[in-house]
């Protein structure tokens, strides 16, 4: 390592880099913050050599592919889980069985680096197009969009999204607006929906008009307002009612209708960093009501105390929800 | 204390004790090649130390220099979890989007600096450093997230940069 003359930065030196990392780099700093930041690093070399040692690390961290690393750091702590029960005694199987469970089930998320735009765990957004159109998407979600002379299109990468479409002012002609996801496309007939992966399929939620819905190898069917339809790779039919409002998430909550706690504890494992699961106990035991999306360990502790459960934390990001403790 | 006096000291050291540490070190590990490079690293950080202050007092070799191998042991540890979770995630990817093995190292290496960063720090802090660092969210979207003022959230996020650094810059 190479020092300069003036020798290392102080603490106190570090501490105030670190204060201004987090202010400047970490934020969007006005005018007169990056003023006084500029002094501060003008004011002492050892300042400039603290800032470039913590400007770095952030450097490092920042191009970090994001679902990657959770995946990897998840893991990690399976692994470690793992080898305490192993060194304990304890049944690994459950440990291994969750660990495949998440590899099997977190599969893409080298997609969100290719993607025009993404949201993180928890996360949510709204993009208008520029053709008027408003594409929300939700927790965990990725879309790459083209609008071309012949269509406006947008790619479902990842997650969900809840699309509301444009006038399409700008364009001589309306152009189409579709939507292609694994399984095949969707053309929007003026309309508001919801669609969203999930394991291996399309499900759509249509709020307003209609959507076409044209798997890649399979016949074309329409979904009308209030209706859920699912689609895979040969076929699109109407679906099972989820449990749950397919665009309550759009008001950041969760509507739960009589929902297995498996089924609604896997939902909310969307919004948080971690695994959720359900004690086999209790996993049939229905649950009803608003849930907030916003906190979601907050809506666990809520949850445990209507239906009298309990929280389970078996490491940081892994929580089981099981009986009461009568 | 001079340099030269240091270096025959940790001379002195390693003559008397490295193949007890080495058998030690096999005895916690179950490979052979892996415990003799931590043998290695122990005496270049007695050799460090050594150097940045006093030699400690020499009364209890071996007491010492097992601290220091015991150290080094749990990074080892860390490390070998960390990159093995690694190459569990990356097996799960389509090959079209594996990495380069170039990328693949860096990004190894800054898992390890997190993941070394958040043992220390209390729950809401870590949550906070993984959204600045690995989702790439900003003060105020984390404060909102976690439903803290802002200056709280700034916080969270000093507690481990300075954690980082201090991982990184002082050994």
């Amino acid at each position: 390592m190479n020092e300069p003359a003036g020798g290392a930065p102080t603490p106190r030196i570090v501490d105030e880099a670190i204060a201004w990392a987090v202010r400047v780099l970490y934020a969007a700093p006005d005018a007169q913050t990056r003023g006084a930041f500029e002094r501060w690093l003008a004011a002492d070399p050892r300042h400039g050599l603290a800032w470039r040692r913590v400007r770095g690390m952030a450097d490092e961290f920042r191009g970090l592919p994001a679902g990657l690393a959770h995946d990897t750091l998840r893991t990690r702590e399976a692994l470690r889980q793992r080898r305490r029960k192993v060194a304990g005694g304890l049944g690994a199987a459950l440990a291994a069985a969750g660990l495949s469970g998440w590899l099997a089930c977190e599969y893409a998320p080298w997609q969100r680096l290719v993607a025009d735009a993404s949201t993180a765990t928890g996360e949510r957004r709204t993009l208008r197009l520029d053709d008027g159109s408003l594409v929300t998407l939700n927790t965990d979600s990725a879309i790459s969009s083209r609008l071309s002379a012949q269509e406006r299109r947008i790619d479902l990468l990842r997650g969900e999204i809840f699309v509301e479409t444009g006038p399409d002012a700008g364009a001589p002609g309306r152009r189409p607006f579709v939507v292609a996801t694994p399984q095949g496309r969707l053309q929007a007939l003026g309309t508001r929906f919801v669609v969203r992966l999930d394991n291996g399929r399309t499900r759509v939620a249509v709020r307003e008009g209609a959507v076409a819905l044209q798997p890649d190898g399979g016949p074309t069917s329409v979904a009308g307002a209030g209706q859920e339809w699912s689609m895979d790779g040969a076929a699109s039919r109407p679906a099972a009612p989820a449990g749950f409002e397919p665009a309550g998430w759009l008001d950041g909550v969760i509507v739960a209708r009589k929902m297995p706690l498996a089924d609604f504890l896997a939902e909310l494992d969307r919004y948080r960093h971690g695994f959720l699961a359900a004690d086999p106990r209790v996993a049939a035991q229905p649950v009803s009501g608003v849930y907030q999306l916003g906190d979601i360990d907050a809506t666990l502790r809520f949850l445990a105390r209507a239906q009298g459960l309990s929280l389970r934390y078996r490491t940081r990001y892994w929580i089981t929800v099981a009986p009461g403790t009568a | 204390m001079d340099k030269s006096a240091v270096e025959a000291d940790t001379h002195a050291l390693y003559r008397d004790h490295h193949g007890w540490l080495l058998g030690w070190l096999r005895r916690k590990l179950d490979g052979a090649d892996v415990a003799s490079d931590l043998a290695q690293d122990t005496f270049v950080r007695v050799l460090r130390r050594g150097h940045a202050r006093r030699m400690p007092a020499l009364r209890e070799p071996r007491a010492y220099l097992t601290r220091i191998a015991q150290g080094l042991l749990v990074d080892h540890w860390r490390r070998s979890d960390l990159e093995q979770a690694w190459l569990q995630t990356l097996a799960a990817l389509p090959e079209q989007h594996a990495p380069s093995p170039e990328t693949r190292q860096i990004v190894l290496e800054a898992l390890v600096r997190i993941d070394a960063a958040l043992d220390t720090l209390k729950p809401a802090a870590r949550s906070a450093f993984l959204m600045a660092q690995i989702d790439g969210l900003s003060c105020p979207q984390i404060a909102a997230r976690l439903g803290v003022s802002l200056a709280t959230a700034e916080r969270y996020l000093a507690a481990g940069l300075r954690r980082c650094y201090a991982l990184r810059f002082h050994e």
